[in-house]
């Protein structure tokens, strides 16, 4: 396996912590027996915390128990249900003791033990209540998480026709079931890490053993492991720190709402890391077949899903393209256009006062705007926005004689062809290589182009995710899900030869 | 884990002298010709002219932009086009003049016509097509023409309804290959081979019925061929004799001809399919043997005789009737270009060269007296693929036609 060639992104960051927790006592703490002194100690380390409840509670024989969580994390209807009312309701003569109350008091599913202030700590802030007993070295905690969640909803980001159209969400447990719901077999498997020095984020990469490569797992859980940062906020942050070539314009790991694109890649032997509080689930390796695909592909017909590949694949030529070639043409190389053509690209361009290496430019930085604004705004000024841009680009503009109807014609050409790259992030690095392009074709032409295409060609062969070549499965078995969408009873091999690749080094 | 590797140590110049030899390869590689579309003037079409003192008079016809958003607007629509002239030694100094009369760059990429004046090719075109040759941003597909009777400007004055810049009807009609169409290509292979003389198209302007404005209610009109002898003009072919030249030089597209059927029996049209061309020479001592087969296959299209063609007979004689005819044709044009103008424009030599290399060798010094003593025969071999739709003309009586 390629190594990583920054590895320095995984070295500690520092961390600038401000002078906290004055009070926080030493991290070896262990559960006292006298009730008041954890108490204490969990009052100095949640100091200013007031969403903590401190509720004690007596039992019939008299002895006292303390009851602690934090209520914005807990649901508190598991609380009253299964700790305090059968704590309140039952009698005993004794003191109760811990085991006692594991065993007999609570009703709850999920209880653990543990002698450990600061494993007391975490599960506190992850949702547990804590039942603390006099005279006892352990404290019970009891899994009471319930913060809201939002309910599985369609992707924004990946919509289809035809499909599942659930999606993932924020809570990481959830998404784990949505895989598991696909993949019912016990090699689904899964490590789990905390990233994140404050945020302590779940993060969970998941496999399926027997088809994935070993090596590409080491790999991907030596660099998971290796990140040391403050907090993670999104998968984008892990994406950040374990990507081959930060300074790529194409993303060299999938990330995708879907679950059900997940586990068919999964199935393809590739890796999913998923991350608490984001839908956003990461699948590597990626390749720049996996940018072009849709999950649709494999849900709708063969023949029109192969169409539908191949119209992909010629925009996003014309996503990169259009624009250059229409300004090296119109500059540098007026003979290739056919006559008529030449004179009415000429006349439409008789009142613009600019060249068309700006026009061209004016108008895409003007498309990007508007798209962005309309993602940004809310949805109903979105439509607002799009009005005015076709309004006033589309019409007013050309009329003043600021912008030349062709300009405008190639620019849409150009943003609907970004639009059918299904993968977002893909279609960003596509986007973006459209304005080095420009400048090529601006200044250089055609040659300029080429120069471009070249260049593009180059990285795209060098560039590599996790050892593996972007552009991987180009092999003539294995074209068969790249060219065209084969049926899937006619694919009988995994596309991504892991194994092979793995040992160039 | 293996523990972080760290990068070597690179040289620090070498970027910095990648950049360089990056930004050299851009900046000297010549690529800063950038001209805006709408700073170039559209040569559409040009023309030489002979001046009386011997000069030369370069015309440029070229299009004006315009259309889209300013239609509609007030006023009568300006001209579509204009020309420009200068009159210079050679036609380098011509269109440098013209240069200094255009606001913009003059831009020759999309020119698609010449025109020769008919005096200037009747002294000499060679000074004025060498330009051609040697200047790379010409193009040699270009058709070339002779304006039959005038001068190349007033070609270019002539205004045209169909397209938008007049010189793209020439153009237009030049593609239909119903006549002699000749690039610079053409020209200059036949200049430069062995045994053939180059040559071109003609045109002339046509007064159209409307009014006798100045160039307004002109039309073009090809009219048959000019033949050279060497850089000159010696004569013209006319429409007919074209037409048998073309098949004599293996030019024939789908054309028209017709026939008059021997006894005034009345005339029959035919539509021609394919046909080719064959040149067959024997050498008998000095003597020269040119043998034209020509082959063509054709459909009856009109048939204005009492025969009905659907019978085998009646078709056989309607075929020999077109054969004759053909023949004849051709035969008058062979007879023309070794009698009257003495210039092998068929390329009889150079099938003599490719047939009878040694020959040629001794042949070709004296050609110019020997070909017009070469004995020339032409056959033809038409068959008729369909009589049409009717064999018998409908408009007859039944008794009036020959069963």
């Amino acid at each position: 396996m390629r190594r990583l060639r920054k590895w320095g992104r995984m070295l500690p960051r520092q961390l600038s912590l401000p002078e906290e927790q004055p009070t926080a006592a030493d991290e070896t703490a262990m559960v006292s027996p006298e009730l008041e002194a954890n108490e204490r100690y969990l009052r100095d380390v949640f100091q200013d915390c007031s969403d903590l409840v401190y509720r004690s509670v007596r039992l019939k024989a008299g002895s006292e128990l303390l009851v602690v969580f934090v209520s914005s994390l807990v649901n508190e209807q598991i609380i009253d249900d299964h700790v305090l009312k059968p704590m309140l309701s039952l009698a005993t003569d004794v003191p109760a003791t811990v085991d006692d109350c594991a065993d007999a008091l609570l009703t709850a599913g999920t209880i653990e033990r543990t002698p450990s202030m600061t494993t007391l700590i975490r599960k506190l802030l992850d949702g547990y209540a804590i039942v603390l007993v006099p005279a006892g070295h352990n404290a019970i905690t009891v899994k009471a998480s319930g913060i809201k969640q939002r309910s599985l909803e369609e992707p924004s980001s990946e919509p289809v026709i035809r499909g599942p159209r659930d999606g993932f969400i924020e809570n990481i447990a959830v998404n784990m079931g949505l895989l598991r719901n696909r993949l019912k077999t016990s090699r689904l498997k899964t490590e789990s890490f905390m990233l994140g020095e404050l945020t302590q984020t779940q993060v969970i990469v998941v496999y399926l053993s027997g088809i994935v490569s070993p090596a590409l797992l080491e790999e991907v859980k030596t660099r998971v492991k290796g990140i040391r940062v403050d907090g993670i906020i999104d998968s984008g942050y892990v994406e950040e720190f374990i990507e081959d070539l930060p300074y790529s314009p194409f993303p060299q790991v999938h990330s995708t709402e879907r679950p059900d694109a997940v586990a068919a890649e999964l199935l393809e032997g590739r890796i999913a890391i998923l991350v608490d509080n984001t839908p956003f689930v990461l699948v590597l390796p990626m390749t720049l077949w996996t940018g072009l695909q849709a999950s649709e592909d494999y849900y709708i017909r063969w023949p029109i899903a192969t169409f539908v590949r191949w119209i992909r694949f010629l925009f996003i030529f014309i996503a990169i393209f259009a624009p250059p070639l229409y300004v090296a043409v119109t500059t540098f190389h007026q003979e290739m256009i056919p006559t008529n053509l030449v004179l009415s690209i000429a006349s439409s361009r008789e009142a613009v006062p600019f060249p068309a290496l700006i026009e061209a430019l004016l108008m895409e930085i003007i498309f990007e705007a508007l798209r962005e604004a309309g993602i940004r705004l809310p949805k109903q000024i979105g439509q607002a926005v799009s009005i005015v841009g076709a309004l006033v680009i589309g019409q007013a503009a050309v009329q003043a004689g600021i912008i030349s109807a062709p300009v405008v014609i190639i620019v849409s050409i150009t943003g609907i062809a970004a639009f059918t790259i299904p993968r977002y992030s893909f279609a960003n690095g596509v986007r973006l290589l459209r304005f080095p392009m420009l400048f090529l074709a601006g200044t250089l032409g055609l040659y300029g182009i080429v120069l471009g295409f070249l260049g593009i060609l180059l990285h795209l062969a060098s560039l590599r995710s996790f050892g593996i070549p972007y552009f991987t499965p180009v092999s003539f078995g294995s074209l068969k899900d790249i060219l065209i969408r084969s049926p899937i009873w006619a694919r009988t091999t995994r596309s991504l030869p892991y194994e092979r690749s793995g040992k160039d080094q | 884990m293996k523990p972080p590797m760290k990068p070597p140590m690179k040289p620090p110049m070498k970027p910095l002298l990648c950049l360089c030899m990056l930004g050299s390869l851009l900046i000297l590689s010549g690529c800063w010709d950038r001209t805006e579309i709408n700073d170039l003037a559209f040569i559409t079409g040009s023309a030489f002219d002979r001046t009386k003192d011997g000069k030369y008079l370069l015309s440029v016809q070229i299009a004006i932009p315009q259309g889209g958003q300013s239609t509609g607007g007030s006023g009568g629509p300006p001209g579509k086009f204009f020309v420009l002239s200068a009159t210079g030694v050679n036609a380098s100094e011509a269109f440098e003049l013209i240069q200094k009369q255009s606001s913009r760059r003059l831009f020759t990429a999309h020119r698609s016509v010449i025109f020769i004046g008919e005096s200037l090719g009747r002294h000499g075109i060679n000074d004025v097509l060498d330009v051609f040759a040697h200047d790379p941003r010409q193009r040699l597909k270009t058709y070339m023409l002779v304006v039959k009777g005038e001068t190349g400007m007033r070609m270019l004055e002539t205004k045209y309804p169909f397209e938008q810049v007049p010189v793209e009807a020439v153009k237009e009609l030049e593609r239909q290959r119903t006549e002699m169409a000749v690039t610079l290509r053409d020209y200059f292979i036949a200049a430069s081979s062995q045994g053939i003389s180059p040559v071109l198209g003609a045109i002339e302007s046509e007064r159209a019925s409307s009014d006798g404005k100045d160039g307004a209610g002109n039309l073009f009109k090809l009219a048959g061929t000019a033949i050279f002898n060497g850089p000159r003009i010696v004569g013209f072919l006319d429409a007919n004799e074209t037409s048998g030249f073309l098949w004599a030089t293996d030019h024939m597209k789908n054309s028209r001809i017709f026939a008059n059927l021997s006894g005034g029996k009345g005339n029959v049209g035919i539509q021609m399919h394919r046909a080719k061309r064959r040149i067959f020479t024997h050498m008998r001592g000095d003597k020269v043997q040119v043998n034209i087969q020509l082959e063509g296959v054709a459909s009856l299209v009109e048939n204005n005789t009492k025969l009905d063609v659907s019978r085998p007979d009646n078709l056989a004689i309607v075929r020999k009737a077109l054969e004759d005819a053909i023949e004849e044709r051709v035969r008058h044009v062979v007879n023309k270009l070794q009698k009257q103008y003495k210039t092998d424009s068929l390329g009889i030599g150079q099938e003599i060269y490719r047939g009878h290399p040694n020959q040629w060798k001794r042949l070709k010094n004296d050609w110019q007296a020997k070909y017009p003593e070469a004995n020339v025969s032409v056959s033809v071999k038409l068959s008729l693929l369909g009589a049409g739709m009717a064999g018998p003309p409908l408009q007859l009586y039944d008794k009036e036609i020959v069963k």
